[in-house]
């Protein structure tokens, strides 16, 4: 069985600027693949080569097996949804949701049981007569969707479509999504730039950065083992502690002056140029004295349900760790503290290439 | 240097009586600390910041520094130092002749200024910029380089607008940690404002939350948190926000359990000597409840009320597993991995101390755990 979904080296230029590169993927029915990536990576044109509203300029696009270069973007079964929510603004709510519906001709009772199903889903029911002027950015999304929904595409594409709501309504979402998305069957590729997002609805997530895909795994994996250090850094908030170091022959690191065991099979890289990286929930601290490493916390700062701390060691490095605000001992800022890394949470990568180096552990 | 800054019964009324932006606001910042006003567009907060640089008139009440009125002194005259959104950089100067222009009044050596922008672009993380026009750099930088201009100087307050508003989601937490410890170790004065309880929570030693123009609470984080003064100020604060269903209770002298509203017969039972007296006697006052309880106390095991999980999200460092009770979402936040399957049912359970219980008329609260209000 062919995957519902698949780019075979896909690239796209505008002139000579190359914003796609050589793009592979493939999604199966009922995947929710997210494409995640800073801006201006080139996440939205992917999404307009699959919908058909631009071609690609090398590389093959099928969907069901089937090649579309020739088919037209009415007639490739796909539903689509955008950040700016791209409402009709002289129809209402409802026609807004039964436009995809009327455009296939359905009678009038089909339309407006379909409408009627996805606005109650997303909670829209009692809005829509209203105009889209009349509707709140929140009731504007949920319709924009409702519409993209209403068709029960096969595919469905959706274009960061919480990045203009607040951020209550959007964790909100964030949690409801998922459930709406089972329910419409569809396959979807959602493109998002907070990683939140990304790791809360993905099967898999594709990282774009500069025109090509840098990693494609399950959020799991992507957060577990990034593939590069670029990818380290875009996952985790706070973002992931680096630095320059070396690795010794018994496969300590130097960090901060300091030789810091974590993994004796990071023996392997000794000589290379390596770029040491720690989670800062992977940062263990200890109030006063103790083992490890010697740090005096600069400052606390919470951050929601976690407490984040900003560290400085007696050679001036600045560390972050993150801990449970639930967590008894909460050192106070200008204490002293001892520090150790979990290897569970720490990564090497090559100084010069940014790829990861993995050691002998599992 | 640091000054102590006190609001009393200031009123901001625009038009004719036509719009009441801030009403009957009275707070003090003590010296050398963080506050910050939060609150979402339209609640008085940025009103309240104009009122006390001058960029607006007090139409009732008095604003005074280290005991002296100042709300009718022009804004130089106020020995203030901001950095605000509209306030913006001058275009024909460099990053670090901005930041070094701030420094002109001081009189100090050339060396001296050199070192205090070195240092201050160094902590913001703008140093390779310091020798371009602002026209030229990121919003982020050109933001960074305003707070750098604000702060760079002695004053007895600083008035810092969404400071942080266009900041790299990747040097947030540092640079967040890094102000803080600047801010605590020149013992400055602060008023931050912003629509972003993450930022008022992580930089702010107190925050006043302000809705509709009015002072909600003005506490630190931790006391917001634990003991919100209403459900506005409970659910604002937190993400994921607070819980909050509606409830009936009942008291059989053995027991005190809080019905569920539409889950057919659900209820949350603590032993009554869990609750003193004064507290039993309010709540027997009252029916109808409303009961806010935040994510992470929600546990989820074997017993408990029976819920259906809708999703499960594991974000790195935490997990947000949501399920559903007669209708309504409650949010679970576990710092661990966790796995919960759409569909499957669970049982959650809440310690009665982590209860916080509202009244379902105004919202105030009436108790948090075993604590009456």
């Amino acid at each position: 069985m062919p995957h519902h979904l698949e780019l075979a080296s896909v690239s796209k230029s505008f002139k000579s600027n190359k914003v796609l590169d050589d793009i592979s993927l493939t999604a199966d029915a009922g995947e929710i693949v997210v494409i995640f990536g800073p801006s201006g990576t080139g996440k939205t044109v992917l999404l307009r080569l699959i919908a058909g509203v631009e071609e690609p300029t090398t590389g093959k696009i099928s969907i069901d097996g089937q090649d579309m270069v020739d088919v037209a973007p009415e007639h490739r079964d796909v539903g689509m949804a955008f950040q700016n929510f791209a409402l009709f603004p002289h129809l209402n709510a409802f026609e807004n949701i039964a436009s995809p519906l009327r455009a296939r001709s359905q009678g009038d009772a089909q339309v407006k049981e379909g409408v009627a199903r996805v606005a109650k889903l997303l909670k829209i029911d009692h809005v829509l007569n209203h105009a889209p002027r009349q509707l709140s950015n929140g009731q504007k999304q949920r319709t924009a969707l409702a519409r993209a929904l209403a068709s029960s595409p096969k595919l469905l594409l959706l274009d960061d479509p919480l990045r203009n709501v607040d951020a209550k309504l959007r964790f909100e979402m964030r949690l409801e999504l998922p459930r709406l998305l089972r329910q419409a069957k569809s396959t979807v590729l959602y493109v998002t730039q907070d990683y939140k997002e990304a790791m809360a609805l993905a099967d898999r997530i594709a990282v774009l950065n500069g025109g090509k895909f840098v990693q494609v795994a399950s959020p799991e994996e992507i957060y577990r083992h990034p593939a590069t250090v670029g990818v380290a850094r875009l996952f985790g908030d706070p973002t992931i502690n680096l630095a320059e170091t070396t690795v010794s022959s018994d496969g300590a690191i130097d960090f901060a002056g300091q030789k810091v065991a974590i993994d004796r099979s990071y023996a392997m890289f000794k000589d290379r140029p390596v770029t040491f990286g720690v989670r800062p929930e992977a940062v263990d601290v200890k109030n006063g004295g103790g083992s490890g490493l010697a740090a005096k916390v600069m400052a606390v700062t919470p951050l929601n349900e976690r407490t984040v701390l900003l560290l400085q060691t007696s050679s001036g490095a600045e560390l972050l760790a993150s801990l449970p605000s639930s967590s008894a001992h909460i050192p106070k800022s200008e204490s002293s503290v001892s520090i150790a890394f979990n290897p569970n949470g720490t990564h090497l990568f090559d100084r010069e290439t940014g790829a990861a180096l993995r050691g002998g552990r599992a | 240097m640091s000054s102590e800054l006190v609001l009393r019964n200031v009123d901001k009324i625009y038009g004719a009586g036509a719009v009441h932006a801030v009403r009957d606001l009275s707070f003090t910042v003590k010296p050398g600390e963080i506050t910050a006003l939060l609150g979402s567009s339209g609640c008085g907060k940025t009103s309240t910041l104009r009122m006390i640089a001058g960029f607006e008139t007090v139409t009732n009440g008095s604003i005074a520094l280290d005991g002296k009125a100042i709300h009718a002194l022009a804004p130089a005259q106020r020995g203030v130092a901001m950095a605000f959104e509209t306030y913006s950089l001058y275009p024909p100067l460099t990053i670090a002749e901005n930041i070094s222009f701030a420094l002109k009044a001081q009189r100090l050596g050339q060396a001296d200024v050199n070192k205090r922008v070195r240092d201050m672009a160094e902590m913001l993380e703008i140093s390779d910029v310091l020798n371009k026009y602002p026209s030229s750099v990121s919003g982020g930088q050109q933001q960074r380089a305003s707070l750098g201009r604000a702060l760079v100087r002695p004053a007895g307050l600083y008035l810092l607008d969404e400071p942080m508003g266009q900041l790299e989601p990747q040097l947030r937490a540092v640079l967040r940690g890094r102000i803080k410890h600047y801010l605590r170790e020149h013992n400055c004065t602060t008023i931050l404002v912003t629509h972003d309880q993450t930022e008022a929570n992580a930089l702010a030693d107190r925050i006043a939350v302000m809705e509709g123009g009015v002072l909600q609470q003005y506490a630190t984080p931790a006391e917001l948190k634990a003991r919100p003064a209403n459900l506005f100020v409970g659910t604002f604060i937190g993400e994921p926000p607070m819980n909050v269903f509606p409830v009936e209770v009942k008291d059989d002298g053995q027991t005190i359990s809080f019905a569920i509203a539409g889950s057919e017969g659900q209820s949350l039972t603590y032993a009554a000597g869990e609750f003193p007296q004064a507290l039993r006697q309010r709540l027997k006052s009252e029916t109808a409840l409303m009961l806010g309880v935040r994510p992470h106390a929600v546990r989820i095991g074997k017993e408990g009320v029976k819920a259906r999980v809708i999703t499960c999200q594991w974000l790195g460092d935490q997990t947000h597993i949501a399920a559903e009770i007669a209708g309504r979402t409650v949010v679970s936040v576990s710092h661990e991995q966790i796995a919960a399957k759409p569909g499957e049912s669970v049982a959650l359970s809440i310690a009665g101390q982590d209860l916080h219980v509202f009244s379902s008329g105004n919202g105030a609260a009436i108790a948090h755990g075993a604590e009456l209000v």
